[in-house]
């Protein structure tokens, strides 16, 4: 009995420092078994709670393309539990992305400010990390990976892996404290990193910031009616591949925003990743297929048999081609 | 032969012959070859601007030469750029030429001259795309990196703008149509496309 206690008493001795060192860290994530894989989905659901329900005031930067792309970013619930958040950018013109509720208001440069009826921003952060993560369960893996240091803090590195070999990885770092985002990579199938996001400081208070309140009290820009004719269209082509998930959001007809050219148009969605196909009619009889990666986000422009063909989106060039290729007449007009 | 013909000259200015015979046959020879008496001659000039020992009166007369230049030119209305640069190069060496070894400083730095225009002019042709590269014509669209294949029909420049005008504008308007399609009524999925298995 005696030497049983002895025993306990060395193994507690030898654990202490141990224990400190985790006892800060197990109290906000102690329903988190770290080994079982079940771990990195509840990483994820606890830090789309945490976007949805915190006040949180930080600052972030873009990477991509050799630029660094500053951002701040407020969110926060009123008593009313209306949901507030403004991400703003902080060179150049402005380019703001207000929400109150459900309506999310765009403020850019180019165009008259509007807005949109809709609960997720399309913003630099994906909306999916908000939302529910288990809609894009079917074509990603969650896999935990480790410990490590972002922005001074304990952050927890979870990695979104495509099932396939068709789509980029996405890897998050996040707060073991708060649970939110910390950093976020996006890399290439070869391990290239391609477009990261990186926090620079993060405030989580009780209360609302001022300018949350000055929004709650500001007028948003109207709501625009999108027509139900521009939402699926019927086209003369389709696209005959695409990667395992991807749903088709939209079709229609419209003018590119800046250039006003006519084009006929698919958007595709797989929960993550936002793929658009345009296709219209050129001048050029064949042109060879040329590529732009803009960060993670590539662009594919060809010309076969007189059809320009376009695709763009975050996903690998391989990816896009095969999209590309894939386009044919429809079967059922 | 000529060379060291003139390297015989020049020592003898610079009274740095040692050979008595030589610079007698130097002497004969300079009187005859009229090529020789004026490279004498040059290098004694020389010689005195080097020492700063120059006659105040000693005349140069460029004036005269360059107003006949000038008259002899035909008026251009509209010069083009590289005609002007070859004419600006010959006058150099119009000028260099008498001049021997004075002259070969000056058109040493005429030709640096050039060769800085000419960079210049070959910046111009560099320079427009990495302004176009740069300037987003709308959207977030950040400047891009990109890889090519590119056509003959139309001049490189004129396919590069084109090629990242079109670039942009598909980056914007992509960015453009996922904002509008955020919209609520998007929430009832639209009917899934029929996927078939992989063409790849």
């Amino acid at each position: 009995m005696k030497i049983l206690s002895v025993l306990l008493l060395l193994i507690s001795f030898s654990f202490s420092a141990i224990a400190v060192d985790t006892s800060s860290v197990k109290t906000p994530t102690e329903n988190l078994p770290s080994t079982t894989p079940i771990s990195a989905k509840l990483w994820l659901e606890r830090l789309s709670q945490a976007l949805q329900n915190l006040n949180f005031n930080t600052s972030f930067v873009v990477v991509k393309n050799n630029q660094a792309e500053p951002y701040h970013w407020f969110h926060g619930r009123d008593e009313d539990d209306l949901e507030l958040e403004i991400f703003a950018t902080l060179n150049g013109p402005r380019r703001d992305i207000l929400r109150k509720g459900d309506v999310v208001s765009y403020i850019e440069p180019e165009i008259t400010p509007y807005s949109v009826e809709s609960e997720k921003i399309s913003g630099p952060i994906p909306a999916i990390l908000s939302g529910d993560i288990s809609n894009i369960e079917k074509n990603y893996e969650f896999i935990s990976v480790g410990r490590s240091r972002v922005l001074g803090r304990v952050a927890q590195l979870i990695r979104i892996v495509s099932k396939e070999q068709d789509r980029f990885g996405y890897w998050l770092w996040l707060d073991q404290e708060s649970g939110l985002l910390l950093k976020l990579a996006i890399i290439s199938l070869k391990g290239q990193l391609l477009e990261q996001i990186q926090f620079t400081h993060l405030d989580i208070t009780d209360s609302l910031v001022d300018s949350l309140k000055q929004l709650k009290k500001a007028d948003l820009p109207p709501v625009i009616d999108v027509p139900s004719t521009n939402k699926d269209h019927k086209l003369s082509w389709q696209v005959n591949w695409l990667p395992a998930g991807f749903k088709q959001i939209k079709a229609n007809r419209h003018r590119m925003y800046s250039t006003k050219q006519p084009v006929e148009f698919i958007l595709y969605n797989d929960g993550l990743v936002d793929v658009s196909v345009y296709v219209s009619v050129s001048d050029d009889e064949q042109r060879k297929v040329e590529y732009v990666m803009d960060g993670a986000t590539v662009v594919l422009n060809q010309v076969v048999k007189g059809f320009e063909i376009s695709v763009v989106g975050k996903i690998p060039s391989n990816t896009a081609k095969a999209i590309a290729d894939s386009i044919g007449t429809s079967a059922t007009p | 032969m000529s060379e060291s013909k003139f390297e015989k000259v020049s020592s003898l200015v610079d009274n740095a012959h040692d050979n008595e015979q030589q610079s007698i046959e130097l002497f004969e020879q300079l009187s005859i070859d009229s090529v020789l008496g004026e490279t004498w001659s040059r290098y004694h000039l020389i010689g005195d601007v080097l020492r700063d020992e120059l006659l105040s009166d000693i005349s140069l007369d460029l004036s005269i030469q360059i107003a006949q230049a000038i008259a002899d030119e035909p008026t251009v209305l509209a010069p083009k750029k590289a005609k002007l640069l070859n004419s600006v190069k010959a006058k150099i060496v119009q000028f260099a030429k008498p001049f021997g070894q004075v002259a070969i400083a000056a058109s040493a730095a005429g030709l640096m001259i050039i060769g800085v225009q000419q960079n210049v002019a070959q910046h111009d042709i560099v320079m427009p795309s990495q302004v176009v590269q740069t300037t987003p014509l709308a959207g977030f669209a950040a400047p891009v990196s990109f890889n090519t294949q590119s056509t003959s029909r139309l001049s490189q420049k004129q396919l590069y703008i084109e090629q990242q005008r079109r670039f942009q504008a598909l980056l914007s308007d992509h960015h453009q149509q996922v904002k509008l399609s955020a919209s609520k009524y998007n929430g009832q999925l639209l009917p899934t496309l029929q996927v078939e298995d992989s063409p790849k």
